[in-house]
């Protein structure tokens, strides 16, 4: 039997799937989650960040495979249930190549599959700011053009971090933001232009899909070796949002780039129910957003819901869970598959290097081709955001592509143990750090000397440590 | 443990063992045993339903089973309510709250969150859910005469529908009948004095407290 097409899936999450409450679909992944927890016996560690287990990995791919067959997924807009039989889902997976072609030129890239341990480069797709209300105009593009500079980075995430357009207040998923998503592309092209990069690929991650679409042009908007980011809703959903992203994607063949992000004490319950559910939103990237169709790539993150800090990424059991989930990918698709990790910390300061570390700890050595986002997620002010942070994932990411899990699991606790009590309700998650301008000399677009210091110094710790530059 | 005791025990515990039927049958046995049903309630259910409210903030338990809680409390009230005055039944409640993530902004597990929360603390909360227009806001809290408004929003680019809440209310000169909060991930407490809403929660154990405060106000 084939993979569902597009359009096949498309008509059940449109036409044909079967209605259900919102509530009771998210309720059923509650039950089935926390009963394939138990059949699987997969159980939260807290003192192994990063495990060596081959057989946990493969049994929470089994459990994310099973709970995806009898879950299904969800569409928001038409609450109906897009369910697959078994046999189009094993299509679907064997369907994927484990490779895509991104950027152009010079700066043409070919990610692929990175096994568990595998000491290939990675490639470093990074970004990028989130949600931190950077002006428009000149200093959104000294900040892109402060990440393209750095030799390492092979593209990045951009946005939606715009607070205005024309001077103009913007609000989500109003035409401001179309005009937005446009002048924005245009924007970062010039940053990658005046960087010596114009080939650099970049992904659009604005919240409609019509300003993605706005954006798109061969010439100077965004471009078919670039990407729109479309989202798996927390968890196994979807909406008419994100599936226009993808058909457009699909129709003007451009990269899909598709963000997943598990969320521990949601719907999927505690950190195992996490870790399945997160694994069955990536089976559901490549069946309903159609990842085996053109280039896509895939980024697995994982996000604490409850407290002390809503959206952490780099928390002891998010980390725990993405050394697994990157694992369970790698051994058993050809899912490429990046990491994410908002940081609690923001840029400049020696705790948001120190989360970088830790983050990447459970992805490199654990199989997953590259990188991207590492800006604070919470509590946010404009201009937080700069290229350092991202020269930081791009040699760490480097580095840690010739280590072992074990010498990983090790320096992963070292990091938790020097941040992980400073992530506070009190801190709102950690010191909120600098902004561009702080970090930067504008004139020069360099980091300044005492910036440069407190990334020096966690380097040579981190060498002290073993790691090798 | 006396016989009032013991049933107000299985209340409890029904809650915080999730489980409906068996808060249905304790509620009957309350009414059984002439329990006065607000003692049922607060003594027995709302008890139960804080434990697990203090236990998904300790990181125990998680939001499915904020839901499950609030379900088993609200099977038992309904058998309960059929012996208690309306007046009874209302000094039950510490406040009406409508709740919804603003327009343009589709993150709702923050929303579920907080609207669990507030019932384990005794609220009643209408739950508009979320890319909710700013009049619906406004709608329901005319309808279920709300004590207090709280909006939600994940991103920058939908905090400024905040705003038009409060000047939605300003403009129909409604503002001073409802206490308005705000919270959210990108949400911050200088925001929310900005646009002049009343209670700011950056999380759900704080929303709750502000919430709390509000409605002694």
């Amino acid at each position: 039997m084939a993979a569902p097409s597009l359009w096949e899936v498309l008509d059940r999450a449109c036409n044909t799937g079967p209605v259900m409450a919102t509530k009771d679909f998210d309720m059923k992944i509650f039950s089935v989650a926390t009963r394939l927890t138990k059949e699987y016996d997969i159980k939260y560690d807290p003192k192994t960040p990063v495990t060596i287990d081959d057989s946990l990995a493969d049994d929470a791919w089994n459990a994310g495979l099973q709970l995806f067959t009898e879950v299904g997924a969800y569409c928001m807009n038409s609450s109906r249930v897009i369910k697959f039989d078994e046999s189009e889902i094993k299509q679907g997976l064997k369907e994927l190549r484990g490779e895509a072609i991104i950027g152009e030129g010079s700066e043409r890239r070919i990610l692929k599959l990175r096994k568990v341990e595998d000491n290939s480069p990675p490639s470093i797709v990074c970004g990028g700011v989130i949600e931190s209300n950077f002006p428009e105009g000149e200093n959104f593009v000294k900040l892109y053009q402060s990440i393209a500079q750095e030799p390492l980075i092979d593209g990045f995430y951009v946005g939606p971090p715009l607070q205005s357009s024309e001077g103009r207040l913007v609000r989500s998923g109003t035409p401001l933001e179309t005009h937005l998503g446009r002048s924005m592309v245009s924007w970062v092209r010039e940053a990658i232009r005046r960087a010596g990069r114009p080939g650099l690929h970049f992904i659009s991650a604005c919240t409609s899909a019509i300003a993605n679409i706005a954006a798109a042009d061969p010439n100077e908007g965004l471009r078919r070796s670039d990407g729109i980011v479309s989202t798996i809703m927390p968890e196994l959903k979807t909406d008419y949002e994100n599936l226009n992203k993808i058909v457009y994607s699909h129709d003007y063949g451009c990269i899909k780039h598709v963000y997943n992000g598990g969320m521990i004490g949601g719907w999927a319950g505690g950190p195992e129910g996490a870790l399945i559910v997160s694994i069955a939103n990536a089976i559901m990237a490549v069946i309903v957003y159609q990842m085996s169709v053109g280039a896509s790539y895939h980024a697995l993150g994982y996000l604490r819901a409850s407290t002390p800090n809503y959206s952490a990424f780099v928390t002891r059991p998010c980390l725990w869970g993405s050394s697994i989930g990157s694992q369970a990918l790698s051994r058993n698709t050809k899912i490429i598959n990046t990491a994410v990790a908002m940081t609690n910390a923001g840029p400049g300061t020696e705790m948001q290097f120190q989360e970088i570390v830790a983050a990447i700890c459970a992805s490199i050595p654990c199989g997953r081709e590259g990188l991207s986002q590492g800006a604070r997620r919470f509590k946010v002010v404009p201009l937080l955001g700069s290229g350092l942070e991202n020269r930081f994932w791009g040699e760490v990411g480097h580095a840690m592509s010739k280590v072992k899990r074990d010498f990983a699991n090790s320096l992963a606790e070292e990091m938790l143990q020097k941040f992980e009590h400073r992530i506070t309700r009190e801190s709102d998650g950690g010191p909120l750090g600098h902004t561009l301008d702080e970090i930067y000399d504008l004139k020069t677009l360099q980091p300044r000397k005492r910036f440069l210091d407190v990334y020096e110094g966690v380097k040579k710790e981190l060498e002290d440590l073993g790691l090798e530059f | 443990m006396t016989k009032e005791e013991e049933i107000l025990q299985n209340l409890s515990d029904a809650v915080q063992s999730f489980d409906s039927d068996a808060a249905i049958d304790a509620a009957k046995a309350s009414v059984e045993a002439k329990i006065s049903p607000v003692k049922a309630i607060e003594e027995g259910l709302a008890k139960g339903l804080r434990v697990v409210g203090d236990k998904f903030e300790a990181g125990e338990l998680w939001l499915p089973h904020l839901v499950l809680g609030a379900e088993a409390l609200e099977a038992a009230v309904k058998v309960l309510e059929g012996h208690m005055a309306i007046e009874d039944l209302e000094s039950t409640n510490r406040g009406t709250i409508v709740i919804g993530t603003v327009e343009g902004d589709i993150h709702d597990l923050g929303l579920r969150i907080v609207a669990s929360m507030l019932r384990a603390n005794g609220f009643r909360v209408y739950d508009i859910g979320c890319d909710a227009r700013t009049l619906n806001f406004i709608e329901k809290a005319k309808e279920v005469k709300a004590d207090i408004i709280a909006a939600s929003s994940l991103m920058t680019t939908t905090m400024p529908f905040m705003k038009d809440l409060v000047e939605a209310l300003e403009t129909a000169g409604i503002r001073d009948q409802y206490k308005v909060m705000v919270g959210g991930g990108p949400v911050t407490e200088e925001w929310a004095k900005a646009i002049g809403v009343d209670g700011y929660g950056k999380d759900a154990a704080e929303a709750v407290r502000v919430a709390k405060e509000l409605v002694k106000k």
